[in-house]
């Protein structure tokens, strides 16, 4: 496999005119560009959100305000929340990986340039339709985790659910797709010398934060389209009133949402250890424990979600369990602060902007970490959960955190982006304002949920002592708002005057900063040796080169293909969809049920046939790989071609059974196995139609005398995708059709 | 709760577990060649967590009366036992003795991998089929078929991940996938066990009260609902947390392994860095 994939980056360094210049952004497709739009896209968004928070603050800022009225405050916070979760956070972190985690590691671009672009377009496309809502006359109300019922139908008539629900779907296929992207970049794309063992720590950051989405955004989507199906076609999935459950799209929701908060919080991690380092003449202390805790952080952040449902009664051994296991997760989170405090002590610190910031991170996340410390206790989560307590605590860690260590890398990366420097005065005003408003206003915030003001409500009563804090947070929400209008200020016109950087102004250790200073359109002339974590280090202090004090674990060269490792990504996050799925199946049907039941409406041994013939498509495939890897055209032709029909026949068994089911008057919203069933097996079509689709591509690509021996892995591929549609079905048809669970 | 301990009828002295000791015990003296080591420590934890398994009240309590204390002891020799045992093997010792017969491991690897994890989390779901489950706890001979099927899926188990051969291991990236798979198969096996209505194992629903301790048990708080959700959450916490302390190993093993191994070629091999072209 090559290094280069100069097949993908298309001749867009011509100087062209205006429209031609803005032409070539909207469809470039290289991997700093795209970065740059996410990021820019993401400022945008940034700034509404903003405004929508400003507003809220102006309506609490006097008890018994009319300024907002319940609904429009309802909407609010609604969007605010969605906007800055889904707009802001993820898409400037992926945007920041996309531009410097190709750099770090020595590539050219990222692994699939088309599909990065593809990912980013998805992104201002979900941002409008979800912003379109407000043209229906009203925006999505019901918080940003939707709870159901309040989301469903019978409750929410508008479409603007609906609006939240598609643009969301919208952006979590958009963030999958780039978080596959960067995961095979690191894997697939790194320069000669560069082992996994020595990435910088913000592509290892990457790396697990791409692991957390392709894992976490399936169980939102598969959530998003179950409630998309109770709105659309009637079935009851999340609606207690008819046999549903909305504890599970509880259960579903924060299956995702959990993960999430480490998906925003990773990326952070990684910037200020890339930061802290530079700016105390210091590597790491640590690298290890840093790599590898965030590891541990990322399996455990899927084994703690119920925290956030400690209210909803799940039961004492339940409580009990989650409370450990929160408390578990908080370690490998907690010990990192000593490993930054430990980098700094005894170096010789340069207090910069974005130095500073990256210190205010330690300070803030800490207190940030505390209250959520606090919440694992459960009795102190039945007091303070649905208060402003839990509104304080995650905005420490949001903004304390993710924020602070986005603004920390934007003056850290700012003069490599744009070839300028950010003015430092500018820098510290907006520092101290930023600082100063995040701890007016929420600190407060704890004040007053400890005090009982419940969040999300759009008034409130004159109690002693409420008045003057909540006065100060706002005070503080402006502070902040300025804190923004100083950063643009400054971006405004340091791109215009700022002082010119050079190639690595900070005296940078990792590979970004060995190449000029905004990058060449293939980055890299050439690329510097990689002997140590700190490759520019060891080449300004060959004497001290970290390479001779103590070793790393070399590069064995080994490179996974990226057709191969993409499609497994993208496998293990479709399981994870169907998995969500299955066990709502599974929820559902071990109750008793009205109507319709698998035993009663299923033909198992009709269905077995057309099994058979599925699990014949996956022998007769891999057949077809066999021989086309002997070069044998025509034989692979033949097997590929018995492989579409087998998986046309079995399509065409699932209409049968569909069209059976239907003159039986059994639809969709007839109960819930009807739900559960259509939903799965619907599902799972469209996965089989979706691989006939590409396995035709492949024959007519065969016929076309394109597909030559050596491009056996794109083959290869595909084939790992028929074949977990395979073993999906095989799971499906033993828990529907066999009924092996009881 | 001391009394509990105290009570003799919870203990099962008699329990011919011993015997398993005895010849494990004689067994691993003749592998090491009565030479202990350090690692010999492993193999008397794992003797403990046997006995704990079967004489302590936990093997009483399996026996019939409580769901969760079967669950433990299936943990016991499903995840502690084998995993012990495997870190008390003397690698030398081992390596002479399967160097001909066990060479599987190196040319099958996919394969051979697949079918260990499947037993390691095959058995776990086997065994709680409710009839299957019912009938085990209900006949002496099937309990023993049980227990040793744990035993061996256990040791088959964990062997890709510690073999005392390190050619045998797994590359740490797939021994991390590995164990982070069966932590999410253990978890759905649990989260189902947990929160089902229906009795997994309708025999621990209405024990017969051999011993009569279970107006005791229940008096406790652990009624039949209440002792199948234990069992469920045992089933899914402890083992998930096994699971990351082996991964927070395998991923030290890949960070230091390899660097003590590569210190020697690099510092023989080793000149100033210097540009290299890279192939466009
Ligand atoms: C400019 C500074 C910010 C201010 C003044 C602010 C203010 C607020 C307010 C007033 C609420 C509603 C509380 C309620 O009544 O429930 C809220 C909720 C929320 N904010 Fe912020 N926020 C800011 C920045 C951010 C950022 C940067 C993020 C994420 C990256 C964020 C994420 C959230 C989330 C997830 C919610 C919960 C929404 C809900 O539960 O419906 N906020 N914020
Ligand atoms: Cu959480």
């Amino acid at each position: 496999m090559s290094e280069t994939q100069n097949e993908a980056t298309p001749g867009t360094t011509i100087e062209s005119p205006p429209a031609g210049r803005l032409l070539s952004w909207i469809s470039t497709v290289d991997h700093k560009r795209i970065g740059i739009l996410y990021i820019c896209t993401a400022t945008f968004f940034l700034a509404i959100g903003g405004l929508e928070a400003l507003l809220m603050r102006i309506q609490l800022v006097l008890p018994n305000n009319t300024f907002l009225s319940p609904g429009f405050f309802n909407q609010m916070f609604t969007m605010h929340g969605t906007t800055m979760v889904f707009l802001v956070g993820m898409p400037v972190l992926v945007g920041f990986a996309n531009y410097f985690v190709p750099l770090m590691i020595g590539a050219r671009d990222v692994a699939f340039p088309r599909l990065n672009a593809m990912s980013y377009w998805l992104l201002p496309c979900g941002g409008t339709l979800l912003y379109f809502s407000f043209m229906t006359g009203q925006a999505p109300n019901a918080g940003w985790f939707s709870y159901a019922p309040l989301s469903t139908k019978p409750f929410n008539l508008m479409p603007a659910q609906d609006y939240w629900i598609v643009g969301l779907l919208c952006l979590g296929v958009g963030s999958i797709a780039a978080a596959i992207n960067i995961f095979v970049t690191v894997l697939s794309c790194r320069a000669p010398g560069m082992s996994v063992q020595r990435v910088p720590l913000f592509v290892w950051m990457s790396l697990m934060t791409a692991i957390l989405t392709i894992l976490a955004l399936p169980a939102l989507n598969a959530a998003l389209a179950m409630l998309l199906i109770d709105r659309w076609l009637g079935a009851a999935f999340f609606q207690p009133a008819r046999g549903g459950s909305a504890v599970l799209w509880q259960h579903f929701f924060w299956v995702f949402g959990h993960p999430e908060v480490y998906i925003l919080i990773l990326p952070a991690f990684g910037m200020i250890s890339e930061v802290i380092p530079v700016f105390s003449r210091k590597p790491i202390y640590g690298y290890v424990f840093v790599a590898g805790s965030s590891a541990v952080i990322v399996l455990l952040s899927y084994g703690v979600w119920a925290h956030h449902m400690f209210a909803v009664g799940l039961g004492m051994g339940a409580d009990i369990f989650f409370a450990i296991g929160t408390l578990l997760i908080a370690l490998p989170t907690g010990v990192k602060i000593f490993n930054w405090t430990a980098t700094m002590w005894g170096g010789s610190i340069r207090l910069t902007t974005s130095m500073l910031f990256a210190v205010a991170f330690l300070l803030e996340f800490v207190i940030g970490g505390l209250t959520g410390v606090m919440f694992a206790a459960v009795p102190i989560d039945w007091q303070l959960t649905d208060t402003y307590f839990v509104v304080g605590h995650f905005h420490y860690v949001l903004i304390g955190g993710t924020v602070f260590g986005l603004f920390s890398a934007t003056f850290y990366w700012f003069p490599k982006m744009t070839g300028r420097m950010l003015s430092e005065r500018l820098g510290k005003l907006q520092f101290w304002l930023w600082v100063s408003g995040l701890n007016a206003t929420f600190m407060t915030q704890h004040v007053l949920g400890v005090m009982g003001m419940p969040r999300r409500v759009y008034t409130y009563a004159d109690n002693p002592g409420w008045m003057i804090l909540n006065m100060v947070a706002t005070i503080g929400a402006v502070l902040m708002a300025l804190g923004t209008l100083a950063l643009l200020w400054n971006i405004w016109i340091s791109l215009r005057h700022g002082r010119l950087a050079g190639d690595n102004p900070w005296g940078g250790f990792t590979l970004e900063w060995a190449t000029t200073s905004p990058p060449p359109e293939n980055n890299f002339d050439v690329i510097p040796e990689v002997k140590s974590r700190r490759p520019l280090w060891d080449l300004d202090h060959p004497e001290h080169a970290d390479w001779r004090l103590a070793k790393t674990t070399e590069d064995h060269g080994g490179r996974p293909d990226k057709a191969i490792t993409a499609v497994w990504a993208f496998v293990a996050s479709e399981a994870v969809f169907f998995l969500l799925l299955l066990v709502s199946y599974v929820v559902f049907n071990s109750k008793q049920l009205n109507g319709p039941t698998a035993a009663s409406a299923l033909d198992p041994n009709r269905a077995g046939l057309f099994t058979g013939c599925l699990l014949f498509s996956s022998l007769t495939f891999w057949l077809a790989e066999v021989s086309l890897g002997r070069g044998k055209q025509s034989t692979f032709r033949v097997w590929l071609g018995l492989s579409i029909l087998l998986g046309a026949i079995f399509i065409g068994g699932q209409a049968w059974e569909y069209a059976g089911l239907i003159s039986n008057n059994i639809m969709i919203d007839e109960n819930l196995f009807a739900a559960t069933f259509f939903t799965v097996t619907g599902f799972h079509g469209m996965h089989v139609i979706a691989g006939l689709v590409a396995l035709c591509i492949l024959l007519t690509l065969s016929m076309k005398r394109s597909l030559s021996p050596k491009r056996v892995n794109v083959v290869r591929a595909v084939g790992v995708y028929w074949h977990f549609v395979d073993v999906v079905w095989v799971v499906v048809f033993s828990i529907i059709y066999l009924r092996v669970l009881p | 709760m001391t009394s509990y301990l105290d009570d003799p009828a919870l203990w099962n002295w008699m329990s011919p577990i011993w015997f398993v000791v005895l010849a494990l015990i004689a067994t691993y003296l003749w592998m090491c060649r009565a030479r202990l080591t350090a690692r010999s420590w492993w193999f008397a934890v794992a003797l403990m967590a046997l006995l704990v398994a079967f004489v302590s009240p936990i093997g009483v309590l399996a026996n019939g009366y409580l769901f969760s204390a079967h669950m433990v002891q299936h943990l016991l020799l499903l995840l502690v036992v084998p995993l012990c045992v495997l870190l008390s093997l003397p690698q030398e010792r081992v390596a002479a003795l399967t160097n001909h017969r066990f060479n599987f491991g190196s040319r099958r690897p996919m394969g051979m991998t697949i079918l260990c994890w499947l037993a390691g989390l095959g058995t776990m779901w086997l065994w709680h089929v409710p009839s299957l489950c019912n009938a085990a706890t209900q006949s002496e001979t099937l309990g023993i078929v049980r227990s040793t099927s744990f035993l061996m899926a256990g040791l088959a188990f964990w062997w890709p991940i510690f073999s005392p051969k390190n050619r045998l291991r797994l590359s740490p990236p797939a021994a991390v996938t590995y164990l982070f798979s069966a932590c999410l198969g253990c978890t759905l096996l649990g989260i189902y066990i947990t929160f089902t209505t229906i009795s997994v194992c309708p025999a621990f629903a209405n024990p017969s009260d051999r011993i009569g301790i279970l107006t005791m048990l229940y008096r406790a708080g652990l009624t039949p609902v209440a002792d199948q959700q234990l069992g469920g959450l045992l089933m899914w916490v402890p083992p998930c947390s096994l699971y990351v302390c082996a991964i927070i190993s395998v991923l030290c093993r890949w960070y230091t392994a390899d660097e003590l191994a590569s210190i020697s070629t690099a510092t023989a091999t080793g000149s100033s860095p210097q540009m290299t072209k890279v192939t466009s």
